[in-house]
C-alpha cells in the first residue's frame, strides 16, 4: 500500500478549548471555508467590466 | 379534416382541435411561457456575476456529475473492486473526493447566497429547493460511507446507528443493513438529489441570479445628509425604516 502524505495510523488529534472539542480535521475544513469564502469576495474577477450586458 | 404527413388536422388548411388544446399542447406552452429558450440557455450573464462568489454554484454541480460518474463505475465493478485493485482505489477516491468537494462547494454556495438574501424577488423556490437539496445529500453521503465494506462503514453505521435511534427514527430504516442502506446509497437518495438540483437549477434559469444589494436599499446612511436632499420619510440617524 502506497504510504499517505499525512500519516493517518493514529487516533485523530483534537482541539479542545473550554467547552469546545473538534478533531483538527474538523477545524481545519471549516477554517480552509471561511478563507475560501473570503477570497471569493474579495479577490478580482479576470475580465471584470468586459462585454457582459 | 385531415392529417398528413404528421401535420396537425386541418380543415380547408386551418389547424383544428376537436376538444381545444391537447395536454401535450398545454404542456409545451406552459414549459415555453416559462422557460423560453433564450432564458433555458442563455448567452450572456449580468455583469454583477462578475465575482467568484458566483462560481461556487457551477462548481457544485461538477462535482455532482463527477460523483455520478464516478460512482456508476463504482457499482458497475462492486467492492472487490474497489477495495483490492489499484484502479479500483483509484475510482473509489475519485468518488470520496469528489463528494468532499460537493459539499465545500455547496457550503460556501450556500453562505454566498444566504448573505445576498437570494429569496429576493420572488425566488423562494429557488432558496427552497436549494435548501432541500443540501438537506437530501447528507444521508446520501451517510449512506455511501456505511455502504464501504470495511471497518469504517462498520464504526460509522454502529455511531450513526445510536444517534438516529436517540433522534426517534431508527425504526423506520437501519443503517448497519448494508442492503438496504447500498439501495438507499446508489438509487433513491441520488434519484431524489439529482431531482431536485434539476428543478433548482431550473427554477434559477426562470427567475435570473439574483441581483446584489443596492446602496439604496440601505436602512440607514452612513453620514448625515443635508436636510434640502433628505427625502420626507427618511429616518433620523440611529432610528429603523418603517
Amino acid at each position: 500500500m502506497i504510504a499517505s502524505i499525512v500519516n493517518l495510523n493514529h487516533p485523530a488529534n483534537t482541539v479542545h478549548w473550554h467547552f469546545f472539542s473538534m478533531s483538527v480535521a474538523n477545524v481545519v475544513v471549516i477554517v480552509l471555508l471561511l478563507v475560501v469564502f473570503a477570497v471569493a469576495i474579495l479577490a478580482p474577477f479576470p475580465g471584470h467590466g468586459g462585454t457582459a450586458r | 379534416m385531415s392529417s398528413v404527413n404528421g401535420e396537425p388536422p386541418s380543415v380547408n388548411g386551418e389547424p383544428t382541435s376537436v376538444n381545444g388544446k391537447s395536454w401535450t399542447e398545454k404542456a409545451r406552452d406552459r414549459a415555453v411561457g416559462a422557460l423560453p429558450p433564450e432564458k433555458l440557455l442563455p448567452d450572456s450573464q449580468p455583469s454583477y456575476m462578475s465575482s467568484w462568489i458566483y462560481v461556487f454554484g457551477v462548481l457544485t454541480l461538477t462535482s455532482l456529475i463527477v460523483i455520478i460518474a464516478s460512482g456508476s463505475i463504482l457499482a458497475l465493478k462492486g467492492p472487490g473492486w474497489w477495495h483490492f485493485t489499484g484502479i479500483g482505489h483509484f475510482f473509489n477516491s475519485i468518488h470520496l473526493w469528489s463528494v468532499e468537494l460537493f459539499f465545500f462547494f455547496m457550503v460556501i454556495h450556500l453562505w454566498g447566497k444566504y448573505w445576498m438574501a437570494a429569496w429576493r424577488g420572488g425566488r423562494a423556490r429557488v432558496w427552497m429547493t436549494g435548501a432541500v437539496a443540501f438537506v437530501v445529500a447528507v444521508p446520501c453521503a451517510l449512506t455511501g460511507y456505511v455502504s464501504q465494506q470495511n471497518f469504517d462503514a462498520q464504526w460509522i453505521s454502529t455511531q450513526a446507528k445510536d444517534g438516529l435511534n436517540a433522534a426517534g427514527v431508527g425504526s423506520f430504516f437501519n443503517v448497519t443493513n448494508f442492503g438496504q442502506m447500498y439501495s438507499y446509497h446508489v438509487y433513491l437518495l441520488p434519484l431524489a438529489v439529482v431531482a431536485i438540483v434539476i428543478a433548482h437549477v431550473l427554477l434559477v434559469r426562470r427567475h435570473g441570479i439574483v441581483p446584489p444589494f443596492q446602496l439604496s436599499d440601505r436602512a440607514q446612511p452612513t453620514a448625515r445628509e443635508p436636510e434640502s436632499v433628505r427625502e420626507p420619510d427618511s429616518v433620523p440617524a440611529g432610528g429603523r425604516a418603517s
